[in-house]
């Protein structure tokens, strides 16, 4: 390797590498900064409960019920972690969901009322058809947002009340029944005490994570977010990158549709209606930056589990859900504040420049 | 009366005393003293990084010391904040000019002072004249309704020059206020400072153009790496002894071209190119290996001609080939298709990812070429080119890993550059690819290009810097309002003639 002219002795550039190194670490440790935090308050979140009633707190069937409850809204929340990582946004993901539990449920009730054994071995059709009401979904979102321009906060609203009318016209309101036997078992079952579905919300964050950090449309679309304008002079195709970020979306909410369904065999155009801001504040708790260009999927995963964590040690204590309510409303609060604190600290820390350029678009 | 130990004819205005800065282990300064005196323009001058802009910002508090002092009027602070020095009637034009993009230039550059006086309730009617009336003065012709996000950086930084100078200032901080100027605009902003002067302003001026530096200065304080060189009237220096003064070794600005062959192959022939309201029927042809400079003033049409074959804005009449083939740029997807790159002229907006990595930052431009066969990085190969450039381009920063955010000027357009080399274009179009960059690191820069040339690369240097087109240059085209009037080839090609022809 070359070495730098300047750094002639082998004292001066032994000198060099180590400081190389020394900071290389400590800006790794920066980086998982948000992930550290977040193992922290799960922490936190785990020990309060187990304090206040380790019995029921700590059984295996509440803490299976933990890991039940989390991978549909963590998958959710990674679909959004997605969109706010190009700078965007997309509040039509549990819609999409929904969709895609309503034409699961639909297509199983139809074949099954002819020929239920049909109908049963149908269920991994019926899982592609889910993920493929929410590959269409995606695409009309990245349609709308890369090629016809709109800001995505505004195409996803839009979307939003479109995919929630198709699905409230499809179930006339009403609750579906009805789900292949086999994909309850596939809800139900464990390995080694874990939920598969827990298992599948992991793999698929892994899949994420390796996706957004080594390939390279996981770092374009990281550019993207970061300064647009230099991407596109970078020649980062804007076109391609938000139409698969919105798509790869889109297919994270359909998944999130057979959670649905696999967890509990109905579907309804209302499910989930409070997942909306749920998975905005899990993606931001995580460390995604909502300007762009910022985010980590172990920290999006770590903070659907403290969301959880608090939600069924609620549960635990044996609150009313009208104080659960009230609780999870300022326990929101609370995080948006203290995440508010962060970011402002943060930009006093770099003055004006920041300012300057997060207005910038 | 003089006091024995200041060589100045009265108290200083500003002085700061033993400043101290670091950042994390890097140290920006390390006891730095200076005086403002009024009536004076005092220049700072030294190497990218040697902590100019850190000083700066201590003064206008944007960023606290680690020790000194600052003293105004007598008093000594330990650190200022922002609208302190305001108060203190200092008015700084920062590097990056730190303006409000989505406001109007007329409100940029009146909002700051509604701002410090505590004016509650923003008056258009009573702002624009103030805002009109400096515009005037400097005889720009700058469109006060724009919004500054749309502007050029030629037109940013003027903006910022006027914000500044609206206020009764008595201490003006310029850092590099003229990298996006040319000819006529500098020296109406030099005249203006003679009338600052006179009416008893103290002035402080950054430059990496030691021209400038001589031209406008009464006295030269030079750093090197944080620490203080030299003081002494400017009268006392030339460019070599300022340029030795900062680095430590001579500067070679001569004339280094290499021959090319009479047969060498065409690589980019552009034929009556044009494009509405910006440039018409031009036609010129670069070779193998050749480094062309694309001259002309402010508007003339040069930045428009390369942002046309970038596919950026595409060009609406003319064709263009590229190794003897039609190729058409309508975007930029096309252009990197066929082999063009190209350094943008604003590199915060349109340059660099501020808040990433210089790791990422580099390999912005050539993600799919570093692909595995599986369609991943390939991060062992990714990880070899960062480390490439980063060594022979010599940036300054601890690691690659540094956000480039926290590096100077002149090591930030380094990035840039690097980012394009990484992607090894046939043609390298480059738009003031030494701008803001200082004397040394100029001439390594203009060194490398010299060595991507020889290695095949045909490039275009876009510059208003004659000094740098006669350094590199094989040949020199100028542009004026939209056309191409001059060619300039060997002899032909000196800071006069280019001026001259730049100008008529
Ligand atoms: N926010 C920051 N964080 C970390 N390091 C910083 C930060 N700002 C500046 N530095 C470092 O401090 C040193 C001085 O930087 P400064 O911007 O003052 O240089 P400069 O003399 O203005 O250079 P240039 O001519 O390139 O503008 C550099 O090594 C730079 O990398
Ligand atoms: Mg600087």
């Amino acid at each position: 390797m070359n070495s730098k002219p300047t750094s002639g002795s082998t004292l001066t550039r032994f000198n060099d590498q180590v400081q190389d190194r020394t900071s290389a670490v400590i800006s790794r440790i920066h980086v998982s900064h948000g992930a550290g935090r977040m193992v922290l308050l799960v922490l936190i979140a785990f020990t309060f409960f187990t304090a206040l009633n380790p019995s029921v707190f700590l059984s295996l069937l509440n803490l299976q019920n933990i890991a039940l409850a989390s991978p549909e809204i963590g998958i959710i929340a990674l679909a959004m972690m997605l969109a706010m990582l190009t700078g965007g946004i997309d509040l039509s993901l549990v819609s999409i969901a929904n969709l895609s539990a309503i034409a699961m449920s639909t297509l199983y009730a139809t074949v099954a009322a002819d020929n239920p054994a049909m109908a049963e071995e149908l269920m991994p059709v019926l899982i592609l058809v889910g993920i493929a009401v929410g590959l269409v979904g995606g695409l009309i979102n990245g349609f709308l947002i890369s090629y016809v321009g709109i800001t995505p906060i505004l195409a996803t609203l839009g979307t939003m009340q479109i995919y929630n009318g198709i699905a409230i016209a499809w179930t006339g309101g009403r609750t579906l029944y009805g789900s292949p036997e086999s994909l309850t078992v596939i809800g139900q079952a464990t390995v080694a005490g874990i939920p598969v579905l827990f298992v599948m919300f992991v793999l698929v964050a892994i899949a994420i994570g390796v996706v957004i950090n080594k390939t390279p449309v996981g770092l374009k679309i990281q550019l993207q977010g970061a300064n647009p304008i230099a991407a596109r002079y970078s020649g980062i195709n804007s076109h391609v990158v938000l139409m698969s970020t919105y798509v790869v979306a889109g297919l994270l909410g359909g998944l999130g549709g057979v959670f649905f369904l696999a967890r509990n065999p109905t579907a309804s155009a209302d499910y989930g209606a409070s997942y909306v801001l749920l998975v905005i504040v899990i993606a931001v708790l995580g460390g995604t930056n909502p300007n762009g260009g910022f985010a980590t999927v172990s920290g999006v995963v770590l903070a659907t589990l403290t969301l959880q964590i608090v939600s069924s040690g609620f549960t635990a204590i044996r609150l009313s859900s009208s104080e659960y309510a009230i609780a999870q409303g300022v326990i929101l609060i609370v995080v948006m504040v203290a995440d508010q604190v962060t970011w402002r600290r943060r930009r006093r820390r770099a003055p004006t420049r920041a300012r300057v350029l997060a207005s910038r678009t | 009366m003089t006091s024995p130990t200041s060589t100045y004819a009265q108290a200083p205005v500003l002085q700061v005393r033993d400043i101290v800065k670091t950042y994390g282990g890097v140290t920006a300064l390390s006891g730095v003293s200076l005086d403002l005196v009024a009536g004076e323009v005092h220049c700072l001058a030294g190497e990218n990084g040697c902590g100019k802009s850190t000083l700066i910002k201590i003064i206008s508090g944007a960023e606290k010391p680690d020790s000194g002092e600052i003293i105004i009027d007598g008093i000594a602070h330990t650190a200022m904040n922002p609208s302190a020095a305001i108060k203190s009637g200092i008015q700084v034009i920062y590097q990056d000019f730190s303006l409000f993009p989505n406001l109007s230039v007329a409100e940029n550059i009146v909002l700051t002072a509604a701002v410090a006086e505590r004016k509650r309730i923003y008056s258009r009617r009573v702002s624009r004249p103030s805002a009109k009336a400096i515009v005037d003065e400097l005889g720009l012709t700058l469109d006060l309704d724009a919004d500054v996000v749309n502007l050029s950086v030629a037109d940013k930084q003027l903006t910022a020059i006027c914000r500044a100078l609206v206020h009764d200032a008595r201490i003006i901080v310029m850092d590099e206020p003229t990298t996006a100027l040319t000819h006529t605009e500098v020296e109406r902003l030099f005249a203006l400072v003679e009338t600052l002067r006179g009416r008893g302003v103290a002035l402080m001026f950054v430059s990496h153009k030691l021209d400038e530096v001589l031209a406008v200065s009464q006295r030269v304080t030079i750093l090197r790496s944080g620490k203080h060189v030299i003081t002494s009237p400017s009268s006392e220096f030339d460019r070599r002894s300022i340029a030795k003064h900062m680095t430590g070794r001579d500067i070679n600005d001569a004339r280094v071209v290499s021959t090319l062959a009479a047969d060498t192959p065409i690589v980019l022939d552009v034929e009556a190119l044009g494009l509405r309201g910006a440039y018409t029927d031009i036609s010129f042809a670069l070779r193998r290996g050749e480094i062309l400079g694309l001259t002309g003033l402010l508007g003339s049409g040069r930045t428009e001609i390369a942002e046309s074959l970038f596919g950026a804005s595409p060009a609406e009449q003319g064709t263009v080939r590229v190794d003897g083939e039609v190729v058409s740029l309508r975007s930029i997807d096309n252009a990197i298709a066929a082999g063009i790159g190209y350094v943008p002229e604003d590199r915060l907006s349109q340059g660099l990812f501020m808040e990433k990595s210089i790791a990422d930052n580099m390999i912005a431009g050539s993600l799919d070429s570093h692909r595995t066969r599986w369609g991943g990085l390939d991060t062992g190969k990714v990880r070899a080119t960062i480390q490439r450039l980063f060594d022979r381009l010599h940036i300054k920063a601890p690691n690659v890993s540094a956000p480039v955010r926290s590096l100077s000027g002149g090591n930030a357009q380094r990035v840039v550059l690097a980012k394009w080399l990484a992607n090894k274009p046939k043609i390298l179009m480059l738009n003031g690819p030494t701008v803001g960059v200082d004397v040394g690191s100029k001439e390594e820069i203009l060194d490398i290009l010299r060595g991507e040339a020889a290695g095949g690369m045909s490039i275009i240097v876009i510059s208003d810097d004659a000094p740098e087109l006669v350094a590199s240059c094989h040949r020199v085209l100028v542009i004026r309002q939209g056309h191409l009037v001059h060619t300039l080839e060997a002899e032909d090609i000196t800071v006069n003639t280019i001026l001259e022809r730049m100008a008529e």
